[in-house]
């Protein structure tokens, strides 16, 4: 460590150079930081939820299939259940943008039983349980649009032949890995409205069916249950743990995610050339001064080290700014407003980061390698020839 | 044309370099006049002000004070593109180190300068192979620098400093570099750019040998003349 | 000006640094034209539409057919409109069709949505280039459970091949009959049954998602357009085809912002890549960069050499990326389809967007990567660098 003196001058020896790497370093670390992100955070939000004892009813055949709406009532009466809701999407439009945002109809006196980690003042949850045409939106989409209680919030159906005249009744909030940009309204409206109107086969589909169970351990049973009843009518159930349906969305983006990989790895090994090249043109500078070093008595490991040391520092150097310079970044600024609805919400994790600054070391190590080792086995006499 | 006949002409020149606030003199209150046709040698021990006083006259550098008039140009006046476009025009450089471009071949070394002017290939062409003939170089046109002795080196660079026929010549310790037998042939070239061609050589130098073959030698000292011989004088006051 | 061939022998006679420099640019610039390959497969799955006179009749309002649902009652209605073209046998180019979304198992076990399109008769005559290949089986026959697949799906779902079954959702299977091919337009992302068995197998009777149909003339086209959009009883909307593709971007608009935004990150770490390698030459060169100088170059002749060499430079390493993606070209890709949830299948497509982008990428890294060091070999002083070892 004596050396840390020493290893850090050489890296201020030529600024320039070292400011480029580092630079390119960072920029591509905080990309990757974006890109694995993307796909992790599905993943790290799924094992979140393994608390909240949630489990999802669905029709098996996948989301085209429905749910009727007289199972919520079914469910709800088996014991060891805290709560259950419908959870319909809607899909609407509003005024010209085409789903702007998540909207869901369910059952305004349960729903925030279930999902208990999202908060909203009771006076508000009053006005939105007493109001049929009530929505309540979330803190964030509110922010967004500069919305208000009492501002009105009309959705044409694209799903659905009804269109729903809505009105905010109330804001709720939650911690930073929840949607905060949904909106939901009464089931109840929606299915009124459809019964009344041109085609009421289209009501009755609680969508997909949410509960919450008073207990970790009935989970499991409660699924099979719930599973075996629907088994054989003509819109069997698939019921899985919040966790598990979270997951499945991931699913999807399974060969995205392979590809996102494919450049990853490509990325990094031409950080790993850049970088080796860089380090490289530096100590072709330097023949002179490691031979000299040589000759006083370092050793050939001691000038190995000393050079992958240098790659290590400056790359690392380079990673920590990515990194953890892009976790900062999202976690000052809201990216997922500027991501159009694709996004409810965006941040990097530690975990992310951190595996993005072990990445960025081991780009040191494996660029810094080559030149180290030539410079450890260069001859001493050869280097002190070298004409200045 | 201002006196007659003179090619360079120095009134009254200072230069001084600047360091943070210091200010270190180079030359000072120097007047000098060389007419067309002269082997001029300048010597002096370091820091003397010989190669800022050839950078002067080269054009590569301002005086801080005076005037430095060469071929009716007054160098102080003209601006930075004026002066390299002037350079190009007017001189021919040799140094030290040769400074060959190492990834040209000789000729495409020689030809360089001439990619300044308007001539057309074939034109180019001649001017290089008479460049290469007048210093002995025929046949090694297609030769690297590194496949070319010193002395080969600075006979290309001598012959790229005379291919577009400049009305200067100047030269920065051109046989600093070479052994003395290589040295002499170089000495031997120059004098005969200076008698058959008429070429004015202006040549900063070490080497007393070097310095015999002019017909003028000026030593400076702490950027001022010292003396100003002519050669016959000289050779009677052999160092 | 400085000829060019200093430039490329100085790349030459420092080939390590050379290689080493293109290589990290070639990765860089290949990264980028992959993604943009997957969204120029997409965009020309969209494009490539049959034939201009084609109509897709859905619901109002609604602009996908998974939300478009409609009476089945109408949809017969719609059909004996006049005006609709003939095709074989006389037989009215006009199909009813079914959309469903079901879950379906992947050859590695997991799992995703697939199209399931019922269809009718004349539903193949309505696709581009629509065929059954020689060797790739037969046509389904109606009420035997029998379907068949493109041949992209077949390459990536389990029981997908001739002869196999393929499951769907948790009760239904079909038995594959046939591969079929239609142009890479969006069809090639689907498994078609018989509308009939569709339609009694999920219990979606009397509903149907599309018709689509094609016009006898411009004239007609225009006119069944008019007649269905004003139709109170009907309450539907009838688009051309470009227009109905047109409005399904979600996805591809993603991809496009996506990639915009990894590909301009990638190209500020390249040019900073590019920088270094540049800056190094001009430190290395600087008793050259000097002579000509003195010989009489200008600031602005060295300026360009420098630049013209960074390019220059960038510009091996950007066609070098952008062939090792040409391999690549009809490698077949899942991609969620953000406007219906589920999962089409894009072939990647190395077209004029992608050697744009390519194009655009190098010229900025070897632009602005080689600007500062050109700069600096531009405000060297002339006999300082001459005086340089």
């Amino acid at each position: 460590m004596k050396y840390l003196h020493y290893i850090y001058r050489n890296a201020r020896r030529n600024p320039v150079r070292s400011v480029l790497t580092i630079a390119s370093t960072a920029v591509t670390l905080f990309l990757m930081m974006i890109l694995v992100s993307f796909f992790n955070i599905n993943s790290e939000v799924a094992e979140g939820f393994e608390k909240y004892n949630r489990l999802i009813i669905m029709n098996s055949e996948g989301f085209a299939g429905m749910v009727p709406i007289s199972r919520v009532r079914e469910i709800a009466a088996k014991p060891g259940i805290v709560a259950v809701t419908p959870f319909s999407w809607y899909g609407g439009k509003y005024g010209e943008e085409e789903m702007p945002f998540a909207q869901f109809g369910v059952d305004p006196t349960t729903i925030f039983s279930i999902y208990d980690e999202l908060t909203v003042p009771p006076d508000q949850l009053k006005a939105f349980i007493n109001d049929k045409a009530g929505c309540v939106i979330g803190r964030k989409l509110a922010e967004d649009r500069g919305w208000k209680i009492g501002d009105p919030l009309p959705l044409k159906g694209q799903i659905y032949s009804f269109d729903l005249n809505l009105t905010i009744r109330a804001i709720y909030d939650g911690p930073p890995d929840r949607d905060l940009r949904m909106c939901m309204f009464n089931w109840e409206y929606l299915d009124e409205g459809l019964k009344k109107g041109v085609s009421s086969a289209e009501s009755g589909n609680a969508g997909i069916i949410v509960l919450k169970a008073a207990d970790g351990d009935r989970l499991v049973s409660l699924s099979r249950e719930i599973d075996d009843e629907y088994r054989n009518t003509d819109k069997p159930t698939r019921t899985q743990t919040e966790e598990a349906f979270t997951k499945m969305f991931g699913e999807m983006m399974r060969d995205l995610q392979w590809l996102i990989t494919a450049i990853g790895m490509a990325v990094v090994f031409s950080l790993v050339v850049v970088a080796g090249n860089a380090m490289a043109m530096a100590l072709r500078e330097r023949t002179t001064e490691v031979a000299i070093l040589k000759a006083i008595g370092f050793n050939r490991s001691l000038i190995l080290n000393l050079v992958l040391a240098e790659a290590v520092l400056v790359a690392g150097l380079g990673g920590l700014i990515g990194s953890f310079g892009c976790k900062f970044l999202c976690d000052v600024v809201d990216i997922s407003k500027y991501s159009a609805g694709t996004l409810p919400f965006f941040y990097v994790s530690w975990r992310t980061a951190t595996l993005g600054l072990l990445v960025s070391l081991l780009i040191g190590l494996l660029s810094g390698s080559i030149p180290a080792m030539a410079a450890a086995r260069r001859s001493v006499i050869q280097g002190l020839r070298k004409v200045v | 044309m201002d006196e007659a006949g003179f090619s360079i002409q120095l009134k009254n020149v200072n230069k001084e370099y600047r360091r943070d606030e210091f200010r270190v003199p180079v030359l000072s209150n120097l007047d000098l006049q060389v007419a067309e046709g002269e082997f001029l040698a300048l010597m002096g021990p370091s820091g003397s002000g010989k190669t800022t006083l050839l950078n002067l006259i080269a054009g590569l550098d301002r005086a801080t004070e005076g005037e430095v008039i060469v071929h009716d140009e007054e160098l102080g006046s003209l601006s930075e593109s004026r002066i390299t476009r002037w350079r190009a025009d007017n001189v021919g450089f040799i140094f030290q180190l040769y400074n060959l471009i190492p990834v040209l071949t000789a000729f495409e070394n020689v030809e360089l300068p001439l990619l300044l002017t308007k001539l057309s290939k074939r034109r180019r062409r001649e001017n290089v192979k008479t460049a290469l003939r007048v210093v002995g170089l025929e046949g090694r046109e297609d030769h690297y620098p590194r496949q070319l002795s010193g002395g080969q080196e600075q006979r290309v660079a001598i012959a790229r400093a005379i291919v577009t026929d400049p009305y200067l010549l100047v030269a920065d310790e051109p046989t600093g570099d070479l052994d003395r037998a290589s040295a002499e042939e170089i000495l031997d070239l120059l004098q005969q750019l200076n008698r058959e061609f008429q070429k004015t050589i202006v040549m900063v130098t070490h080497d007393p040998l070097a310095a015999q073959r002019a017909s003028r030698v000026l030593h400076l000292d702490k950027g001022k003349l010292v003396s100003d011989l002519t050669q016959s004088a000289q050779i009677g006051a052999t160092s | 000006m400085i000829p060019i061939k200093y430039n490329t022998r100085n790349l030459r006679v420092r080939w390590v640094t050379t290689t080493l420099t293109v290589v990290g640019t070639a990765m860089i610039v290949w990264s980028s034209c992959l993604i943009f390959s997957l969204v120029e497969g997409l965009q020309h799955s969209m494009s490539v539409s049959g034939d201009p006179l084609d109509l897709i009749v859905l619901r109002k309002g609604s602009t996908n057919e998974v939300n478009g649902g409609f009476a089945k009652d109408t949809a017969d209605a719609i059909l004996t409109l006049g005006g609709i073209a003939r095709g074989e046998q006389g037989m009215p180019l006009a199909a009813e069709e079914l959309v469903y979304i079901a879950v379906v198992e992947r050859n590695d076990g997991t799992h995703t949505n697939a199209i399931i399109r019922g269809v009718s008769p004349a539903s193949p005559a309505l696709r581009p280039k629509f065929e059954i290949p020689e060797g790739q089986g037969r046509y389904f026959t109606p009420g035997r459970g029998e379907c068949i697949v493109s041949h992209n799906v077949s390459k990536r779902f389990k029981g997908a091949k001739i002869g196999g079954v393929i499951r769907v959702g948790e009760k239904q299977a079909y038995r594959v009959v046939g591969l079929f091919t239609s142009n890479g337009s969006a069809a090639e992302s689907e498994i078609w049954v018989d509308i009939n068995d569709l339609t009694r197998d999920i219990g979606r009777v009397g509903n149907i998602s599309c018709v689509q149909l094609r016009a006898n003339s411009a004239e007609d086209r225009a006119q069944l357009q008019k007649t269905i959009e004003n139709d109170v009883r009907f309450k539907l909307s009838a688009l051309e085809e470009q227009d109905f593709f047109a409005k399904q971007t979600a996805t591809s608009d993603f991809l496009k912002v996506a990639g915009t935004l990894i590909a301009v990150l990638l190209t500020i770490g390249a040019m900073f890549a590019a920088a270094n390698t540049m800056y190094a030459a001009v430190g290395a060169r600087t008793r050259e960069i000097g002579t000509l100088r003195a010989l009489g170059f200008s600031r602005f002749d060295i300026l360009i050499s420098f630049l013209g060499e960074s390019i220059l430079l960038c510009l091996i390493g950007g066609a070098i990326g952008l062939l090792a993606t040409i391999p690549l070209n009809s490698l077949s890709f899942g991609m969620s389809n953000f406007n219906n949830f589920s999962e089409s299948t894009v072939t990647l497509r190395a077209g004029p967007l992608v050697m744009a982008v390519a194009m655009s990428m190098t010229l900025a890294m070897g632009l602005f990567g080689g600007l500062f060091p050109a700069l600096r070999a531009v405000r060297m002083d002339v006999i300082k660098a001459l005086r340089e070892l």
